[in-house]
């Protein structure tokens, strides 16, 4: 230790200074190691390898499809037929649920009880659910018991007895439960939305309400299961651990003698778009928010638009990164929350804003949501912007389909709409694929920037907000009552 | 750094072997449903990974020994607390930044406090493991209790009380009912705490909470998904084995339900919109062989539309619009609820005297093969769907590897479910279906 700096007039040695600055160093930098600075790099991501779909048909029309998934002893059956909420009449929306909510309520020798019983013990759990375009009737049970289940599925579908006390606790059921929806407003402003998109088209019987139960009976059902349920109108689907082969054995015992029959269907026109902004309000009084909803039709040329459609409502709205959320929650605080989804029927997909917002922001909040419309609409997404919402929706494709309900539920759509491998095991690739062109193509040929918006919330509080609107008053039902103008209030 | 990796797996492979190495697989007569893999860090952390490539998923689950139970008297909420807190922001990630970057990349978390764990659990792309481990570990390490994050979320703590209370009419009569089946008050208080001990909680109670239970050497992390074994062991060991270990986490004393008479209280309740009541009995310790027989009669009694209380209240005589209940297990206690709810208070007199009636023939008759095999056949596929998605697969493991099942296979284990017999059921419907049950009345205003 000779060196010392004393003949240049410093006080301290330089061993000294350096040892002072080695421990501020190392207390305040180096004191947890450097890799928990900042998030580490992701690796590649591995391939997305799902299980083929593999089809026969029976003679008497049925296809059968089968997925192969050998991670646990239960089998998940599915019965897509083609009678969705469209297919019913005019003068009886609702019929096609309600045929499909009767299936599991009665067969010859089997009263609904004894059905439920018999599901319960072989493990399973049994449910229906009606689209636009086709209804799912779907069990799921334990491997073991996969005869029993085709002979139960076999006696509802073949030997249908409808008893009339289920007719009436099903049309109860149906009832009660819309009544109860009417306080949720998200749902209210779902149905009127989709009520006055649809207004001429049959797509407009999938926004019925609760009145259409009083016209519910039995012979209207017993004469729409006639006619649809049919086994050249539907398709079934097994995922589980078997074979093709054994499955349309099985299913063959079962399901051989179910009656094929012509059937007169037309295919579903495209429904016209909503061309000029309507401005739509429903009162809920007891609301403290406001809940906006926003939507119109996206005509779509085919299958594939799928992907710059659901990469444009990324987005725009599909998740918390997405422009809605940070601009009308984040940045400007007037939303709780703000997102957008679009679903796919036959004839069209439709995109739907939906936001809950305070009641003094609602003229901003729908300003700011047409801005983002007009955006999109009019701008290409930028590339590190569109790379984001790429990445988000192949990272949640695999997270999705993980649990048994959705994979069963995008399987069903994809053998609905035979939409082929694009849309299962090519998820990936054909998402990749999606340029900033191909999502302003879509946006420039819809007519996102005239939708159709949905208020809901206490009128008596919200129209002094809405002066520049002419305002169309919605009942909770859908109907319409009457137009405030714009400049008034109620 | 890579000889500090390479040194990590030389000891983690060692480590598979030192502490047992146990790979939970079914008899060699039955496939194995999946493999899992246990070790342990030198800092106590316990580390669980099952690999399953079905997907490009990894969900990552990280449990730490600690919930409701553990907190001292009048400090009732910190478990609650601390698992917000944890996503408020730790050295190296800002508030709310964890569920930024989880949610960025398409991936989905949450987390879960009972009275016995706080669950953290994330399922994320399989190239995104690192990432998940690196915002584990850093809040694991360094979470930043500053006191106005305590303050900011202490307040939005006694909101969700409120609004708690708003939502759920019978809120405050369960509180009250558990306090009468649980004497012990460490067991009977709700997860989310009292407004008054929360408004008295301090930074500091947070902070010795946090120094006390948060420690690798009272968590178990668990791994499930699409990863290769040896980098998952390497990443694991890089993120975590740095960090030091707590001191040991005091033992929690076994409790034991005192005998006591039968209890019948009357509550009335402003908020309720119907009359009903809570049916309590204090049954075997969580640990018990005898939960096996337990969870089968739960079955036969309650789940279902078939099972005998469903079919008999609900769909034929039409005496209660809602019931539910089961065995609920709070660390070393173990009870058995019903909660039911009438349209009126005659056919509250009406729904007891069912389930004591049903419970009456439980104890005289044997129940025919086929109801206990619809029991047992529901038990089995709710046993079986525990196993998806990956993150409850995630939960499961570690909810298994906590409990004194740990050194068994999962398999054996439905299978000791499956075995019941008549004669089990009757002779532990008998053991624990006594007069000493405990029952609250709702009566509405």
């Amino acid at each position: 230790m000779s060196v010392t700096v004393r003949s240049r007039g410093y006080p301290f040695s330089l061993w000294f200074y350096l040892l002072i600055l080695l421990c501020i160093l190392n207390t305040s930098l180096f004191s947890q190691e450097r890799f928990r600075r900042n998030p580490p790099f992701p690796d590649p991501l591995p391939e997305l390898t799902l299980p083929e779909i593999e089809s026969a048909s029976l003679s008497n029309g049925l296809e059968v499809s089968i997925i192969r998934r050998q991670d646990l002893p239960v089998i998940s059956m599915h019965l897509i037929v083609y009678a969705g909420e469209s297919f019913s009449p005019d003068t009886l929306p609702g019929l096609a649920t309600f045929t499909a909510n009767m299936v599991n309520k009665g067969a010859v020798g089997l009263s609904s009880s004894r059905i439920t019983e018999t599901i319960e013990t072989i493990g399973g759990e049994f449910s229906s659910e009606t689209h636009p375009d086709y209804s799912v009737i779907s069990f799921t049970f334990l491997e073991d018991y996969l005869d029993t289940a085709l002979e139960i599925l076999g006696k509802m579908i073949l030997q249908p007895t409808f008893p009339r006390i289920e007719v009436r606790n099903v049309v109860r059921t149906m009832h009660y439960d819309l009544l109860g929806r009417k306080s949720s407003p998200a749902f209210v402003g779902r149905r009127t939305l989709l009520r006055i998109l649809f207004e001429e088209h049959p797509y407009r019987n999938i926004a019925f309400n609760e009145t259409v139960t009083r016209n519910l009976n039995r012979d209207e059902l017993l004469s729409f299961f006639e006619k649809y349920y049919r086994p050249n109108n539907a398709k079934l689907i097994l995922i589980g651990n078997l074979t093709l082969r054994t499955a349309v054995r099985k299913v063959s015992r079962y399901l051989n003698t179910w009656e094929n029959k012509d059937i007169e269907t037309e295919d579903t026109y495209p429904p016209q778009p909503n061309e000029t902004l309507k401005l739509c309000i429903v009162d809920l009084p007891e609301e403290e928010d406001a809940t906006i909803t926003i939507g119109n039709t996206i005509l779509l040329r085919d299958y594939d638009d799928y992907f710059p459609t659901t990469v444009l409502n990324q987005v725009l709205g599909g998740s918390p990164h997405s422009r809605l959320f940070m601009n009308l929650r984040e940045s400007k605080g007037y939303a709780y929350f703000a997102f957008s989804t679009v679903e796919y029927f036959k004839a069209c997909g439709i995109l739907t804003i939906q936001e809950r917002v305070r009641p003094n922001a609602i003229f901003e909040s729908i300003t700011e949501s047409l801005n983002e419309i007009r955006r999109i609409s009019s701008q290409v997404v930028p590339d590190y912007e569109l790379e984001q919402a790429k990445s988000y929706l192949i990272g949640n494709f695999p997270l999705r389909i993980e649990v048994l309900e959705y994979y069963s539920s995008r399987l069903a759509a994809i053998q609905a709409f035979e939409l082929g491998e694009a849309h299962w095991n090519s998820y990936y690739k054909s998402m990749m694929l999606i340029s900033p062109e191909n999502v302003y193509e879509i946006a420039r040929r819809s007519s996102l920037q005239s939708p159709v918006v949905v208020v809901v919330g206490n009128i008596q509080e919200l129209s002094p907000y809405l002066q520049e609107f002419d305002l169309q008053v919605y009942d909770p039902n859908g109907e319409f009552q009457y137009t405030i103008k714009k400049g008034e209030t109620e | 750094m890579s000889i500090f990796r390479n040194k990590s797996f030389i000891f983690c492979m060692s480590s598979l072997f030192l502490f047992g190495g146990i790979l939970l697989r079914a008899q060699e007569d039955e496939s194995p449903l999946f493999e899992v893999t246990t070790f342990q860090l030198e800092n106590g952390l316990q580390v669980i990974l099952s690999e399953d490539y079905s997907l490009p998923l990894v969900s990552v689950v990280l449990a730490y020994n600690v919930g409701s139970i553990n907190e001292p008297p009048k400090k009732t909420g910190l478990a609650y607390m601390l698992e917000n807190l944890m996503f408020q922001g730790s050295r190296n990630i800002g508030s709310m930044q964890h569920i930024h970057f989880i949610s960025k990349i398409g991936g989905v978390l949450n987390a879960v406090t009972t009275e016995g764990r706080t669950i953290f659990y994330q399922t994320v792309p399989a190239s995104q493991l690192a990432l998940v481990l690196w915002l584990e570990s850093d809040r694991m390490i360094s979470l930043d209790i500053h006191p106005s994050k305590v303050k900011r979320t202490r307040d939005s703590l006694i909101e969700e009380i409120k609004q708690r209370k708003l939502d759920d009419p019978y809120f405050e009569s369960s509180v009250l009912f558990d306090q009468l089946l649980y004497p012990n008050k460490a067991y009977s208080h709700p997860v989310i705490g009292s407004e008054t001990d929360l408004r008295e909680m301090t930074t500091e109670d947070v902070q010795d909470f946090y120094t006390k239970y948060y420690i690798p050497n009272n968590a178990v992390l668990c791994i499930t998904g699409n990863f290769e074994k040896r980098k998952a062991i390497q990443l694991v060991r890089e993120y975590f084995n740095t960090i030091r270990p707590g001191k040991p986490v005091p033992f929690f004393p076994a409790e034991e339900h005192l005998k006591s008479e039968e209890i019948v209280r009357n509550v009335e309740n402003y908020l309720a919109p119907y009359p009903g009541f809570y049916l309590g009995y204090r049954i075997s310790s969580p640990d018990s062989p005898d939960n096996y027989t337990l969870a089968i009669i739960e079955y036969i009694l309650l789940h279902g539309k078939s099972s005998r209380l469903q079919k008999r209240m609900i769909y034929e005589d039409r005496f209660a619009s809602h019931l539910s209940g089961g065995i609920e297990l709070k660390k070393n206690l173990a009870t058995f609820k019903f909660f039911i709810k009438n349209n009126t208070e005659t056919l509250r007199g009406r729904s007891q005297k069912s389930i004591l009636d049903e419970i009456d023939k439980l104890k005289s008759d044997f129940i025919s093969e086929n109801e206990l095999n619809k029991a047992k056949n529901m038990f089995k596929r709710d046993y079986l769907d525990q196993f998806t998605p990956l993150a409850d697969k995630g939960i499961f493991l570690v909810k298994f590897h906590l409990s004194q099942k740990n050194k068994s296979n999962f398999l054996e284990e439905l299978k000791k479910y499956l075995a019941v017999t008549p004669s089990d059921i009757i002779g532990i419907v008998n053991r624990y279906f006594t007069e000493e049950r405990v029952v609250l009345n709702i009566k509405i205003k």
